[in-house]
């Protein structure tokens, strides 16, 4: 009995104790829309990313962009929250979600791009045999 | 022998030498456009990166349903449930789906390669039935069953039979035919306005000692995830190529298929081709095509329509 208590003492310490930097609660992150076409025309996507989360345990999260150095918001103690950003896309970077000037990610979203274009015209050769309808 | 391989090098040096013509006076007529291009690029105030580098392999495999009808009499459709694309482009050596090639010219609005390819017609001579015909005379207001062709009748049916015997069902199969090997020359010119394929191949497997020319016209435009290609073109076949593939030869003639000779000439092909890019990898697939045969060929015996039709729907994932 006495070794019980001990077990749940223990694990009321570990279910109380605030999230670090070190080890922040994972989240859910979605990303809409993840994908970027871009085709001869236009060099870039003009887009709009509804950028969503959700985590169980409430903490200090910080939204991140890979093409940035600094976060883009931030939520103090929270367990969701939503943004919204416009921005141009040329090429293939992450979303992704952590504690204030940590590294650590709490999730993850790529956004990727698609280059119809090649440089090299022969890949867009239109091949005309039979069993090719694409 | 030898007039055959000087008649057949004979053309393929015109051809190469319209295609390449073709190439070079586009690439002259568009070097101030790019020059232009450029000077706006570099006047943007976020110039966009370069593309990465292109991996050599380009192998992927859509499914789905489609079919591409058959023109040959007696035959079946040909059913298309798996698509699969397998490429490989070197600097200047390529495979693409069966066509090699080795790039000649590669300038900033063409592009020209020397190519070697298998001809697509043969394929349609690859889904044939046998059929039994019963042949009859009418006349005076009455049928009468005439007894099959016999090698002495060459090949036309025999008189009528009198009485009530019924003449024995003659066999009709659609002749066979070869595979061709094609060599020749194809440039691609791409630019704002589209782009454009030129072709021109010639057999030199001595299969029908003919040649082909083709051009076509294509432009994709992108609005998000959809993209629509649409497609226009012609294809001039020569004598020598319509009659191997689609005239009745004089060894094939009967009642039933009378001796035909094809023509040289022009067959025109429109199509649609749609993506919509569900993932990086992963698109739906939606594509027509419909070719108008020669009037050479489809006024031959072994011709059912004056068309082929072409369409697919389905899954594409690209690795």
């Amino acid at each position: 009995m006495k070794k019980l208590c001990w077990v749940l003492v223990a694990c009321g310490l570990l279910v109380n104790q605030p999230v670090t930097a070190a080890d922040i609660p994972a989240a859910r992150l979605i990303v809409k829309p993840l994908l970027c076409v871009i085709d001869r025309e236009a060099g870039q996507c003009a887009m709009t990313f509804r950028i969503r989360w959700k985590s169980e345990a409430a903490a200090e999260y910080c939204l991140n962009d890979s093409a940035l150095s600094t976060p883009l918001r931030c939520w103090p103690s929270a367990t969701s929250g939503t943004h919204d950003q416009t921005r141009e896309v040329s090429e293939a970077f992450i979303y992704w979600l952590g504690a204030p000037n940590g590294t650590q990610r709490a999730a993850e979203v790529k956004i990727d791009v698609l280059r119809l274009d090649s440089a090299d015209r022969r890949r867009e050769r239109r091949a005309r045999h039979v069993w090719d309808v694409l | 022998m030898l007039r055959c391989i000087m008649r057949m090098t004979g053309n393929v040096l015109k051809i190469a030498a319209l295609c390449g013509l073709a190439s070079v006076g586009h690439a002259q007529t568009e070097a101030p456009d790019t020059t232009a291009s450029a000077a706006v690029a570099s006047a943007a105030p976020a110039p966009v990166q370069s593309a990465p580098r292109e991996r050599s392999w380009r192998i992927g495999a859509a499914f789905g349903y489609g079919e591409r009808t058959n023109p040959l009499i007696q035959s079946d459709d040909i059913p298309v449930l798996v698509d699969v694309d397998i490429a490989w482009f070197g600097k200047r050596w390529f495979f693409d789906n069966g066509d090699v090639g080795y790039t000649l010219f590669d300038r900033p609005s063409s592009t020209t390669s020397l190519m070697a390819r298998v001809n697509d017609d043969r394929v349609f001579f690859g889904k044939t039935n046998t059929r039994y015909v019963n042949f009859a005379y009418a006349g005076n207001g009455y049928t009468t069953a005439l007894p099959p062709p016999t090698p002495s009748s060459g090949g036309n049916p025999g008189g009528p039979i009198t009485g009530n015997e019924e003449p024995p069902p003659v066999q009709v199969n659609p002749p066979d035919r070869d595979y061709a090997i094609e060599a020749g020359i194809e440039s691609l010119i791409d630019g704002d306005w589209g782009a454009a394929e030129l072709r021109a191949f010639q057999d030199v497997s001595g299969t029908h000692g003919g040649y082909e020319l083709s051009a076509h016209y294509s432009r994709r435009f992108t609005a998000g995830r959809l993209s629509i290609a649409p497609t226009i073109g012609l294809s001039y076949k020569s004598a020598q190529m319509n009659d191997y593939y689609w005239g009745v030869h004089r060894d094939e003639a009967s009642g039933a298929l009378p001796e035909y000779h094809a023509g040289a000439g022009f067959n025109f092909d429109g199509g649609l081709v749609t993506n919509y890019y569900l993932t990086k990898h992963l698109r739906f697939a939606l594509s027509v095509n419909y070719e108008r045969l020669a009037d050479q060929i489809a006024a031959s015996p072994l011709a059912e329509d004056d068309y082929v039709l072409a369409y697919f729907s389905g899954f594409a994932w690209t690795f």
